[in-house]
């Protein structure tokens, strides 16, 4: 205590205290643990490449479902675009690019389940055919429930738009929405590599 | 003074005895106790909800308790037949399942719950309404799991729980092997919980980041904080493999998937390994709030400063995360390559650093401290003395070829209670004996607190460190009975009777409890003389924790006020 | 510290969240519909729609303002004080605390070391296997042996003969430690406070000789019995004596435990190191 001791207490003070969004931080919180999931699915989906005693394989039955593919991940440019518009008060604009991420996530659930479709009743793979059945439908599964509830959070926020309860100040909590659909999206470039590049 | 603009503070009366001003009760009204049941199942106060959190956990102690003690009746002689085959299977499945997630998790969440927004003088969680969620559902889960012992197979058949092991092997849990909804109970009820705690986990985070006073950087937040920050970071990463291994499990049972399936190409390892990643983080999840509460009570009965704080904060992290690269250390004898057993000896190792860098830290905390032995002191000296002895078992352990000898033999069980019970469970009762009287009002009494701590040390020491003798002697795990033949029917009986001597303490503790709760003595607002910010309220705290935010500008801010003349921050860059 | 800074008069009331019942009926919900899976269908059914009642009141709780009960602010006196009124610092005398090594070997000097060791260890080895075997041989293969594949039970006069493989063997296992060692000497020497040379280059030795000595019986007896103690310590002295000498008189250089540690981490930008100059010692406070 010889010399002149630092002041820290009034440094602070002149500072405005800022912390972050506890929605942002929650949600990364969130994305960690569902990353985690996703890892165990992937690294399982992996594993049981070319483990199947019987066939079908991924080889004959699957098919690259590229329109999907680029209507998810483009819906991720779309809700960035939304979210600009809604911090610039715009909020026709806005509606109108989150309607349109909503009916691209639709196209791609639609495209998933006619995939499924195709792939149950007319090449007769189904969960319990052999190990690739179990891990694929269990992480592309995984993922369309994702989306799923995605969708159901972006319809939620559509509908409050329409009737006019959604407004600049709610910017925050609409990105942390915005943020759950870019870590789905996100997600969907790991399971495609995996299930229809690697797997196949 | 800057640093003073604190809840209500008031002049500071030189010597003056704590608790000399008695607070009148801000509600005098009587509620009828339909009010009072109402009033705590719609709570949303973090204060509350750590309360439930608390009695649930320890609720299930004393069922998971009775279970263990059952266990010990059956191996006390050798060929008994206290307990059929078939329920002693069923009672070391749900002892073990009980105990890490309905006893360990929910408390350690309920000392999160209770003190972190407290200590970083927040008025509640970051999620209020996802805090009593978490608790629900997590509640719920544990009920569904004990449902289990009445609705096993559907509603019609009876007494069916689980008893697959606590870590549910592949390819004993495949339909044809458990056959009813045992093995479903257990899966789902811990998907059910783990809803609850991934929500507490992000719930702590977001509340620690988001919601602290103003001056508490993140270097000045209590290590307390910082430790259940780290831990529910953890558990995000920890529970959620769980889940999902779980639900490979449930297509497997009832899609009739083939993960787990050997037949059809599927690997049993795989479950072994996907258990395991979660599995040994969460002793680490367990552990750490363990050293949380040894960061708070060691240095307040030290009368010193903690030792090291940023190197405590650096191994806690170092901890996370070189717990995740360590799990297939209890799959030595699954027969890996040898690259494999060599890394995961090594990483096994390497956790010994940070842990001891914290041990040699707490040391010199009390070094040269005016230590009080009080009844937290107690169990916290305790808990560092048994928590290094465990850490110098599981170093043995990590060896490839000493662990091929062991493994699943009772040296391994001894070797995880020694963490569970001597470090865990004993650094978590002088927890509750630190922070009981924030949370009633009224101090535990130190008597009972003395024969408590005693009993339980001793009945622990009788139980775990002989339980290694058996072990090294070659008697497995999970073992219904043994012939008498074999040389461990001694060892067994004094193991038994150290468990007889722990039951009594904890039935001791739970007495003091009620007893203490109803006649205890006065605690005021600070009858440790402690330094975090959750003694500058009243006790019990009012229901807004701080009538004004509290501004801190050290590490300790209790203790800037308590010697304004000597203030922490002189010293804290 | 003063009365006037009381917070919060009798009418004030603060902001909190308002309790509410959807959070555990949504729990409820979602249990029973999981537990539906182990029971009955219906019960899944009742859970989902609980839950979804639970989640749509939880939603307008939430929104699209939050729910908020005012709970009024008792003003108390908190009074935050000690009866341990006097700080004492611990006295640490400047002669009692840990050395950091101001100074140090380079990374070199213990190779140097080794090297210089190494050497200076093999004559007392070959003169022992030529006194005592009359073979230069056998102290090579005694420490090679171990790489000779087949070699169980050999006798005295197998030991003494020449083997490539031991020779080489040995070469590579003696370099090896020899280096190794060197390189600890390095690293260790400066912190021993006093006469490094007796610690590094007689205790240490006679230290690990005598730990072999106990567990070689253990380990490897056929190897215990062929191994002549004396001559064994003679070499480890050696080698420690010559190793720890030329570490000693290599140039020492300055080590960053002086430095602050934003210097040791190698960021120079200015301003980033601040001038303190108390706050090195006033760790330790007690009462």
């Amino acid at each position: 205590m010889s010399a002149i001791p630092l002041t820290p207490h009034v440094s602070d003070h002149q500072h405005p205290w800022h912390l972050p969004y506890r929605g942002r931080i929650g949600m990364y919180c969130l994305i960690l643990g569902e990353s985690a999931i996703f890892i165990i699915f992937v690294l399982a989906y992996v594993f049981y490449i070319g483990k199947s005693l019987t066939g079908p394989t991924p080889q004959q039955v699957l098919e690259v479902p590229i329109f999907n593919s680029i209507c998810l991940l483009s819906s991720s440019v779309t809700i960035w675009l939304a979210e600009r518009n809604l911090e610039h008060r715009k909020m026709k604009p806005f509606a109108l690019w989150w309607a349109l991420t909503i009916v691209l996530g639709l196209i791609f659930l639609v495209g998933t389940g006619m995939e499924w479709h195709t792939l149950i009743y007319e090449k007769g793979l189904t969960v319990s055919t052999n190990l690739f059945g179990t891990t694929f439908y269990s992480l592309v599964g995984l993922h369309a429930s994702h989306v799923i509830f995605g969708l159901i959070g972006l319809s939620l926020v559509l509908i409050f738009t329409l009737t006019g309860h959604v407004k600049e100040e709610h910017a925050e909590r609409i990105q942390v929405l915005a943020l759950y659909w870019h870590f789905v999206d996100a997600i969907w470039i790991v399971v495609f590599t995996v299930v229809y590049i690697i797997g196949r | 003074m800057a640093d003073s603009t604190f809840p209500n503070p008031a002049v500071p009366i030189a010597g003056g005895a704590h608790g000399a001003l008695d607070v009148t009760p801000p509600d005098v009204r009587k509620h009828s106790v339909l009010e009072i049941l109402h009033s705590w199942i719609t709570t949303v106060d973090h204060k509350k909800l750590g309360i439930l959190y608390m009695l649930y956990g320890i609720f299930f102690l004393l069922v998971a308790g009775a279970e263990a003690i059952a266990i010990r009746i059956q191996l006390a002689v050798p060929n008994n037949h206290f307990l059929s085959p078939q329920v002693y299977n069923r009672f070391f499945t749900m002892h073990g399942t009980t105990m890490v997630f309905l006893v360990g998790m929910t408390m350690i969440f309920g000392f999160a719950n209770y003190l972190v927004p407290l200590m970083i003088g927040a008025r509640d969680m970051a999620f209020p309404r996802l805090n009593a969620f978490s608790f629900w559902v997590t509640a719920f889960g544990g009920l569904l799991l004990y449902y289990s012992f009445l609705g096993g197979s559907g509603l019609y058949g009876v007494g069916n729980a689980p008893d697959v092991g606590w870590f549910a092997y592949a390819p004993l849990t495949a339909r044809a092997f458990s056959p009813g909804h045992a093995t479903d109970y257990w899966a789902i009820a811990l998907i059910v919980s783990g809803f609850g705690t991934v929500g507490t986990a992000i719930n702590v985070v977001a509340t620690a980041l988001c919601m602290r006073c103003k001056g508490m950087t993140l270097m000045r937040m209590p290590l307390f904080v910082w430790l259940f920050v780290v831990v529910s970071g953890l558990t995000l990463v920890t529970i959620t493999p769980l889940t999902a291994a779980q639900i490979m499990l449930l297509v497997d049972r009832y899609l009739g998937g083939h993960f787990f399936d050997t037949q059809a190409g599927g690997s049993a390892v795989a479950w072994m390994h996907f258990f395991w990643i979660f599995g040994h983080p969460e002793v680490y999840v367990l552990v750490l709030p363990a050293f949380a509460i040894a960061n708070e009570v060691i240095p307040v009965f030290s009368r010193k400063a903690i030792f090291g704080y940023a190197a405590m904060v650096a191994a806690s992290v170092g901890i996370a995360f070189v717990s995740l690269g360590v799990w297939a250390h209890h799959m030595f004898t699954v027969g890996m390559t040898s690259a494999s057993n060599a890394f995961f000896t090594l990483s096994t190792m390497l956790v010994g650093i940070p842990t001891g860098i914290k041990i040699f830290n707490w040391l010199a905390t009390m070094w040269g401290g005016r230590i009080r032995f009080a009844t937290p002191m107690l169990f916290l000296t305790a808990f560092v003395f048994q928590f290094l002895l465990s850490g110098l078992t599981g170093i043995m352990l990590a060896v490839a070829p000493w662990n091929w000898q062991l493994h699943n033999s009772y040296f391994v069980i001894a070797h995880f209670h020694y963490v569970l019970v001597g470090a865990i469970v004993t650094a978590i009762f002088g927890g509750i004996y630190y922070w009981f009287p924030k949370a009633t009002g009224r101090m535990l009494n130190e008597r009972l607190g003395k024969w408590h701590f005693w009993l339980f040390t001793i009945g622990f020491h009788i139980t775990f460190d002989v339980m290694h003798i058996p072990g090294l002697l070659g008697m497995p795990r999970s073992i219904y009975t043994y012939e008498a033949d074999r040389g461990w029917g001694t060892l067994n009986m004094i193991v038994s009777i150290g468990g007889v001597i722990q039951g009594i303490a904890v039935l001791i503790f739970a007495y003091n409890m009620i007893v203490s709760l109803r006649s205890g003595e006065k605690a005021g607002n600070d009858p440790w003389d402690a330094w975090t910010l959750e003694w500058a309220t009243s006790s019990p705290p009012p229901d807004y924790n701080f009538a004004t935010d509290p501004v801190v500008s050290s590490r300790r801010p209790l203790w800037d006020l308590k010697h304004p003349e000597d203030p922490d921050w002189k010293y804290e860059a | 510290m003063n009365e006037e800074q009381h917070s919060g008069s009798h009418s004030e009331t603060i902001h909190l969240p308002a309790p509410t019942a959807w959070p555990i009926i949504m729990a409820f919900g979602v249990m029973l519909a999981f537990a539906g899976m182990v029971t009955n269908f219906g019960i899944s059914l009742l859970g989902i729609v609980l839950a979804l009642s639970g989640a749509i009141g939880w939603f307008r709780q939430v929104l699209p303002h939050e729910a908020h009960e005012d709970i009024p602010v008792v003003v108390e006196n908190i009074i935050i004080t000690t009866t341990r009124p006097e700080v004492a610092r611990i006295i640490v005398p400047e002669d009692d605390r840990a050395h950091l090594p101001v100074e140090t070997y380079p990374v070199l000097s213990g190779i140097k070391g080794g090297i210089a060791g190494g050497i200076a260890m093999i004559p007392p080895a070959i003169l022992y296997g030529l006194i005592a075997q009359h073979s230069i041989w056998y102290p090579v293969n005694l420490l090679g042996g171990a790489g000779v594949a087949n070699w169980r039970n050999p006798s005295t006069a197998d030991i003494a003969a020449f083997h490539w493989q031991g020779v080489l063997v040995a070469i590579v296992i003696h370099a090896i430690t020899c280096l190794l060692v060197g390189l600890l000497y390095g690293a260790m020497l400066p912190m021993l406070p006093r006469r490094p040379i007796l610690l590094g280059g007689i205790l240490a030795p006679v230290l690990w000789t005598g730990l072999l000595h106990s567990t070689m019986g253990v380990v490897n007896p056929e190897l215990d019995q062929h191994i002549a103690w004396g001559w064994f310590l003679i070499s480890q002295v050696t080698f420690g004596l010559v190793a720890g000498w030329v570490v000693a008189h290599q140039s020492r250089i300055r080590t960053a435990q002086s430095l602050p540690f934003i210097m040791r981490m190698g960021i120079e930008t200015p301003g980033l190191v601040r001038e303190r100059e108390s706050a090195t010692e006033n760790e330790d406070e007690s009462r």
